[in-house]
Formats: C-alpha cells, sequence, structure tokens
C-alpha cells in the first residue's frame, strides 16, 4: 500500500538509478571496473554476481558512503549527498545485523524517522507492514536473522521512497518469509517504484525480477530480461553460470 | 533539529547510557564517604597534630570519575555505531554528515553540563556540611569565593565529553580512544611529575587538570601540575582539548569512505 503525504501529491514515484562510467579503486583493487548502467522503476531488477564482484561496493557508491574514483552515481538525476531528506527519494538495506542490540525495534526505527522529519505514525504503520507491531518494543538484540531483515527492510520503507536498493534480503528468512518478500519487492515495482535486489538465490531471483545486471570483477557482464535469458539457457541459474565463468574469484574449480 | 532529536533519543534508549550516568552520579557518594572518613580520622587524631592536618578539596578529587564517564559516552555515542555498523544507515540518511557529529556533541555536552556540576557542588556542599571547621576551617571559605574553582572544575566534564566524542569518531575504535582519555587524566600525568624540571612544570601546566586553577588564577600548588598559564591561555587550553579533536574528526568524516 501506498502512503501519500498529505495534501495534493507533492513527489512522483517515479525515480532512476543511473551509474556513468563508475570506476573505485581501493590501494591496488579495482572494486568498480567503469561500470554504467541505468535502473528503471516499474519492475524489480535483480543484481547479480559472485562474491567479490563489486555489488556491495555499487550500492555504497550509490549512496555516498564511498567516494567514487571517477565516473558518478545519480539518482533522479542528482548525486545522493546533495539530497536534504533522502529517506523520501530513497530506502536501502544494506546489511540487517547492522543495528544496536540494546534498542528497541521502535525506537531504532523512529531515531532513523526522525533524522529524515517522519513522524512515529509512520513507524508504526511500517512496523505493522513488515509484521513487526508485535515485537516493537523488544530489544533488538534478541531478534533472529530473519526479523532483523524485517527491520531492515521496514527501515528502508520508512520514507516511502520511489527508489529502494536491498542487498541480500533474503538471507536468514524462513519459506514464508521468502515468499513475503517476493510479493513485496513485486507490489513495490508495481506501484511504480524503482527495485534494486541482490542475491544469490536464483531460483529465487527468476521469480522476482524482471530484469537482470550480471557483475563480475567490477565490471558489467550482462544486462537483460530474466525472459530473454531464460530462452537461451536452461534457467536463470545456467545463465548465470555460464555468463561470470570468467569471473569467479573466489570459489571451487568447476 | 531533527538530527538532535534522533540523537537525543538514541543515547536514551540504550542501558549502557543510564549505567553511566549512576555511575557518574555515584562520586557524590565517594565524596561524601571520603569526607566522613577524613572527619573521623581529625576527630580521633591527638588534639596537638590536629593543626597540621591537611585535606585535598575533595570534589577535585571525585570530579575524576564524572570525567572519564562523560568521556566514555562521548565515545560510545560514535564508536557503538561502527562496532554495530550502524554508521551506515546513520551516514545514509544524513548525508551532509557533520551534523550528526553535531548532533552527537551536543547531546553528550548536555549531558555532561548537568552531571559535571550535580557531582561537584554536590560534593563541595556534602563535604562543607560533614567537616565543617575541621581541617583549619579548609571548607569554611566562603561559597562565593569557592564559586570560580567549582565552577571551572565543573566545565571540564563537557569538555571531557567532547573529547571522549571527538577521539572516538577519529579513530572509529572504542579501546583506542578511551584508552587515549584514561592516559590523559592517569598515565601521562605520572609521567610528567617525573621528568626534570623545567619541562615537567611546563607539560604539568598543560594538562586537563591543571587547567582550571589557571583560569581562576588560583594556581597549582601542592601537586604535580605546574601554573605557567595565564587565565586567558588555560581557557584556550582547555577549549582546545575539546575542539580540536573534534574538528578534525568532522573534517575526516567528510573525507572518508564508511
Amino acid at each position: 500500500m501506498v502512503r501519500r503525504a498529505r495534501g495534493p501529491p507533492s513527489r512522483i514515484l517515479y525515480g532512476v538509478i543511473e551509474l556513468q562510467h563508475l570506476t573505485k579503486r581501493y590501494g591496488g583493487t579495482l572494486a568498480v571496473d567503469d561500470l554504467s548502467f541505468k535502473v528503471e522503476p516499474g519492475h524489480v531488477t535483480g543484481f547479480l554476481g559472485p562474491n567479490g564482484a563489486g555489488k556491495s561496493t555499487t550500492m555504497r557508491l550509490i549512496l555516498g558512503l564511498d567516494a567514487p574514483t571517477s565516473g558518478r552515481a545519480l539518482v533522479n538525476g542528482r548525486a545522493y549527498t546533495s539530497l536534504r531528506r533522502p529517506m523520501r527519494e530513497v530506502g536501502a538495506l544494506l546489511d540487517a545485523s547492522a543495528v544496536h542490540g540494546g534498542r528497541s525495534a521502535y525506537n531504532h526505527l523512529l531515531s532513523l524517522a526522525l533524522t529524515n522529519d517522519i513522524g512515529a505514525a509512520r513507524v508504526a504503520e511500517v512496523l505493522a507492514q513488515v509484521g513487526l507491531a508485535g515485537v516493537a518494543r523488544k530489544r533488538v538484540g534478541g531478534f533472529s536473522l530473519g526479523m532483523k531483515q524485517r527491520l531492515g527492510i521496514a527501515s528502508a520503507l520508512l520514507g516511502d521512497p520511489g527508489v529502494l536498493m536491498f542487498d541480500e534480503p533474503v538471507n536468514g528468512l524462513d519459506p514464508d518469509g521468502v515468499r513475503w518478500i517476493r510479493d513485496l519487492m513485486r507490489s513495490l515495482a508495481a506501484e511504480g517504484r524503482t527495485v534494486l535486489l541482490s542475491s544469490h538465490l536464483m531460483s529465487e531471483m527468476a521469480l522476482t525480477a524482471e530484469r537482470i545486471l550480471i557483475v563480475g570483477r567490477g565490471r558489467l557482464i550482462a544486462e537483460a530480461t530474466v525472459a530473454e535469458l531464460t530462452s537461451r539457457y536452461p534457467s536463470l541459474e545456467d545463465a548465470y553460470m555460464a555468463l561470470t565463468a570468467g569471473s569467479v574469484q573466489y570459489g571451487a574449480a568447476r | 533539529m531533527s538530527v538532535l532529536t534522533s540523537e537525543w533519543l538514541k543515547i536514551r534508549s540504550i542501558r549502557s547510557t543510564s549505567l553511566i550516568i549512576g555511575l557518574s552520579l555515584s562520586a557524590v557518594l565517594l565524596g561524601f564517604g571520603l569526607a566522613v572518613m577524613a572527619a573521623g580520622m581529625y576527630d580521633s587524631a591527638p588534639v596537638d597534630r590536629r593543626p597540621s592536618a591537611r585535606i585535598s578539596d575533595l570534589e577535585e578529587v571525585v570530579v575524576i570519575v564524572p570525567q572519564l564517564c562523560m568521556g566514555i559516552l562521548g565515545t560510545l555515542a560514535m564508536t557503538s555505531e561502527y562496532v554495530t555498523g550502524l554508521i551506515r544507515t546513520s551516514l545514509t540518511i544524513v548525508p551532509r554528515r557533520w551534523p550528526l557529529l553535531g548532533a552527537k556533541a551536543a547531546v553528550v555536552v548536555a549531558a555532561a553540563l548537568v552531571i559535571g556540576p550535580t557531582v561537584v557542588f554536590g560534593t563541595y556542599f556534602l563535604s562543607r556540611w560533614v567537616l565543617g571547621d575541621r581541617f583549619s576551617g579548609a571548607y569554611t571559605v566562603a561559597f562565593l569565593d569557592r564559586l570560580p574553582v567549582l565552577a571551572t572544575v565543573s566545565l571540564t566534564v563537557p569538555v571531557f565529553a567532547l573529547l571522549g566524542l571527538g577521539l572516538g569518531a577519529l579513530l572509529r575504535s572504542t579501546p583506542a580512544a578511551i584508552s587515549i582519555t584514561v592516559g590523559l587524566v592517569y598515565v601521562i600525568p605520572i609521567i610528567i611529575g617525573n621528568i626534570p624540571e623545567p619541562w615537567s612544570e611546563r607539560l604539568g601546566s598543560l594538562m586537563i587538570a591543571a587547567l582550571p586553577r589557571q583560569i581562576t588564577g588560583d594556581g597549582n600548588a601542592n601537586s604535580v601540575y605546574g601554573s605557567l598559564l595565564p587565565p586567558v591561555a588555560a581557557a584556550a587550553v582547555l577549549v582546545a582539548y575539546a575542539a580540536l579533536p573534534l574538528l578534525v574528526a568532522a573534517w575526516l568524516l567528510r573525507r572518508r569512505d564508511v
């Protein structure tokens, strides 16, 4: 369900993430290498690649946490760091376990919300939306990884943003939770939002995403729809294996 | 403003804060206990030896407790976010970054501005009540004459809060920041007390604990600390302890990857 601001709709849900020759070097390693792509609204875009391919770094660069060595990442045509109330434009979940265990779920979310002038009512709303209303006053330290994933998704949804990024949100979720995420991602996209989703679960990605970006060693390997990939290969997993064969840095011989 | 209310909620909503504040305030009990002990020792001493009995200003002894506690509170305000990884979220939603550090500074200073005077003045009045005119009337000096020292000593507590925060933001490590804070209070003064003059007095004048009595012009007789600084210079050094690490941290916060 989309929550609209009071009064006339002042915000457009339509959002775009655009990378232009984005490059990030840490010392001698090139983590992201001349990456250019565009993530468009209206469908879930899957972000795939082997461990160490640069997916998380790319997301950190988009969010302005790391500064690019060259190139740039734009959100709705602007650098992320120029946004004044970024939660209202971009919601992100990078690491669900990155919470202070001593704080309650409610206080955690409220402390985030306050920075962007979002009120307590919206906190209660997202807690109900992710199914954590019953444990809102419990300390986060006692949460399972699955509950933390839900909490992280709740924090991304706080500002009702048009652009959403999730790094491995399915980790630690039970089958019920996996299906819930799938439905949530698809409904967020159906509302006209831009959803960038990274995951290693190919079968899940095939069910959730419509477009796929595959990166390896920091470079873009493939950009296609799921339908295109599954028509050329037996499955999305086979497509992924074939396309990333030359880019796996950490793995057994295959 | 919105970041300020967020930081206020953050610091209120974790248990360690009330623990640290409780420990800070317990310094008043420590001061009270020391005063009672001193009074007992004085009363049981032979009458002819009483005139030579001396006592330290207890509020200046126990202030070390809130100093360290508020230093730790300041450090944890920043480093707990680095330890948990929450800092990534915090800086994502406040992309200008420095308001986050500014809000944390305001919150820990506000806490320290309540705790510092409470401990210093609380200990002073309790000691005055317990000791009466013992120790050659050490605690019978008019309150208004003692007020400048009491007020300046109280102000060292928020200085420690900012120092702890600045070091925490700079080093991004709880043990490193707390070690340096403790080192400045305990270790370095001991080293300075044992190096040859004139350096012992020169460096001893720059220690945090040496500054309040240089600011008020009372001087640091009978201590390892020197009294070489004029009041304005001593005040500037005290401000520098609070501001320098914080300013460097703010500058780095804008430039470093998270």
